[in-house]
């Protein structure tokens, strides 16, 4: 890069363009450090400067208290939570790879249909399928007291599958794979194939491997996905807090949110901020994990949507 | 495959269907359950809540009970389903104007030669995984009307606390930083690299040509954006139109209706109304709304690409 006209001059533009991002990242992170500081202190901290909660005899008895005390079930939520956050990265990424590979790679008639059907949900919303999908699982034929016509019992209504059967099939990642796979020269495959190798193994020695980057796109994007999943856990496990997802716990717990009435009234409270930093942190630690594959995943979807 | 010593012609025959039609049999073998699945866990529920939408249900007993139009023609009259639907327009223009102004100030700031780039990227991104459950928490914890963070600060300064459920002006704008604090993050990744995709040579040739660094960005680095502005605008007001977590928590649509928005007007004609016909109507206008504006910008967008 060439000298600007004016050396003296862009220093200082630059200085003040850092001074001006470490304020903005500060205000930005704020919350964030509002919730850590809040969480180690005590509400006498809080009283003392009530915009920054600075600690003054740091302790961890509010985390000891979110895993631990009776009004919350933090442990079993987490579980609950990373057990259906895994069953939506396994399940839902195998059949993107495999429909991606089967409308990318292979020739048979109807491909463009298929895939134009499948792509149609990507302009809508999902709040269009919501309400059907919840009545469906309500009246599910033969499942929670149900007879043949779905009727007499509650269905799949606060049951495990409820929370884990709809949006199996994603159309997003079906299209990203789809692109990855459209990308990749059937030679390498043709080559194995000669040596007798099938389709599965085609698909996991020669092009897994070419995915890697994709395939860390579509987890990271997935895990944040379902760890922040909110509307239609609570819709289908409201009254059995055995099932509840950290969200719907967490709402709960701290009092924050309901569906009806006037919106809640929260006090200072270290418990209510270290549930934060719980459910927070997982994320935090992935973005500075994955960093890279975030800005490339969020930029991906720019160049190739 | 195994070759048979004894092999008929009949068996030969299929070997040889098999071998040639290899392709089309994978595919199906794959294709039939997802698209079976696919039907029945998106394309019925569509069908269903259009159909729905035509009707008056309780979704407790009894089933629904055909009416016509009549959910339609109440949504588009009615002066409260009206106010949701301008409301959900408003926030939507305005978080997503915001978001895209500051993205492309910061993205434009990030893009110099500045030491800790990664850091503020990071404290401008992160914010867009946090779950709006949870952080909605915090902003709950500033407004609070007694102890609140911002009261706590009027009364150390002998100023009146302020009763934020009870002023609209505020609890939009709480609803809208909120929004814009959790989706900004994006917008910025997207610009920055735009930015960073635009050839250093195009700069030199402005300036060699005694551009002002003001033209340069007028002229070359703005309208090079245009591409990424219009993906952002359509990404952007698809999801800003569907508002809900935010307005759920931090306002429940007060005071009165002033605040309230369509996702939240669904879910409370489900829980509060039992009205399912109307949450169906609901959905059907957002999801047309909604893909109205992905067509616009559809077009928009083959254009921008092709175009400049």
């Amino acid at each position: 890069m060439k000298p600007l006209p004016n050396k003296a001059a862009g220093k200082l533009v630059n200085l003040g363009v850092f001074t001006l991002l470490v304020l903005s990242s500060l205000l930005m992170a704020y919350p964030l450090i509002f919730a850590m500081l809040g969480s180690l202190g005590t509400t006498e901290d809080f009283l003392r400067t009530p915009w920054l909660p600075i600690p003054f005899s740091p302790s961890l008895t509010a985390y000891e208290e979110v895993f631990n005390s009776r009004s919350s079930e933090m442990l079993n939520w987490l579980v609950n939570t990373l057990v259906r956050t895994a069953w939506y990265i396994v399940i839902p990424g195998t059949l993107a790879v495999l429909i991606g590979y089967a409308v990318a790679k292979l020739r048979f008639r109807g491909r463009d249909a298929v895939f134009l059907y499948i792509l149609s949900s990507l302009v809508l919303p999902g709040i269009v399928i919501n309400i059907a999908t919840f009545v469906m699982m309500a009246r599910f034929p033969l499942a929670g007291g149900n007879n043949l016509f779905g009727q007499g019992g509650t269905g799949f209504l606060n049951r495990w599958p409820a929370l884990l059967l709809p949006g199996l099939v994603n159309a997003y990642f079906i299209f990203l794979f789809r692109q990855t796979f459209v990308t990749i020269p059937k030679d390498f495959e043709e080559a194995a194939r000669v040596d007798g190798a099938g389709t599965l193994r085609c698909l996991i020695t020669i092009y897994l491997p070419m995915l890697t980057p994709v395939l860390t796109v579509f987890v990271v994007f997935q895990f944040v996905a379902m760890w922040n999943d909110y509307v239609w856990p609570l819709l289908v496990s409201y009254s059995n807090p055995a099932i509840w997802v950290l969200s719907v716990g967490f709402q709960f717990m701290t009092g924050s949110g309901n569906l009806t009435g006037i919106p809640s009234t929260v006090s200072f409270s270290p418990f209510g901020l270290a549930a934060t930093v719980v459910a927070t942190i997982p994320l935090v630690a992935l973005y500075l994990s994955l960093q890279n594959y975030f800005i490339e995943g969020v930029a991906g979807f720019a160049i190739k949507g | 495959m195994q070759q048979q010593e004894t092999a008929d012609n009949d068996g030969a025959r299929v070997r040889a269907w098999r071998h040639r039609n290899r392709e089309p049999i994978e595919a199906w073998t794959i294709l039939t359950p997802a698209l079976i699945y696919y039907t029945i866990f998106f394309a019925l529920p569509v069908l269903a809540t259009i159909i729905l939408s035509f009707t008056h249900w309780s979704g407790m007993s009894g089933g629904p009970e055909w009416v016509g139009l009549d959910n339609f023609r109440r949504y588009l009259t009615n002066s409260i389903y009206l106010q949701v639907i301008g409301n959900t327009l408003a926030f939507a223009v305005i978080i997503l104007a915001a978001q895209m102004l500051l993205a492309v100030l910061v993205a434009l700031m990030l893009n110099r030669k500045i030491r800790g780039r990664s850091v503020f990227r990071a404290a401008w991104y992160i914010p867009s995984l946090t779950s709006p459950v949870v952080m909605a928490l915090i902003a709950l914890t500033m407004i609070s009307p007694v102890d609140g963070v911002i009261n706590m600060l009027l009364k150390q300064a002998d100023l009146p606390p302020v009763i934020f459920y009870l002023r609209v002006d505020l609890m939009w704008l709480v609803i809208i930083i909120f929004s814009v604090w959790r989706g900004v993050g994006s917008g910025v990744i997207l610009y920055l690299a735009a930015l960073q995709g635009i050839h250093p040579e195009l700069y030199e040739a402005a300036r060699v040509d005694g551009a002002s660094p003001a033209r340069i960005l007028r002229h070359v680095t703005l309208p090079l954006l245009k591409p990424v502005t219009i993906f952002v605008l359509v990404t952007g007001i698809i999801g800003s139109a569907q508002i809900f977590e935010a307005v759920l928590f931090l306002s429940r649509g007060g005071p009165g209706n002033q605040t309230n928005v369509m996702m939240l007007q669904i879910y409370q004609d489900i829980f509060t109304n039992a009205d399912i016909g109307m949450a169906s109507a609901g959905s059907v206008i957002l999801g047309v709304m909604l893909l109205t504006f992905a067509i616009i910008n559809l077009r928009a967008m083959s254009r921008g690409y092709t175009g400049s």
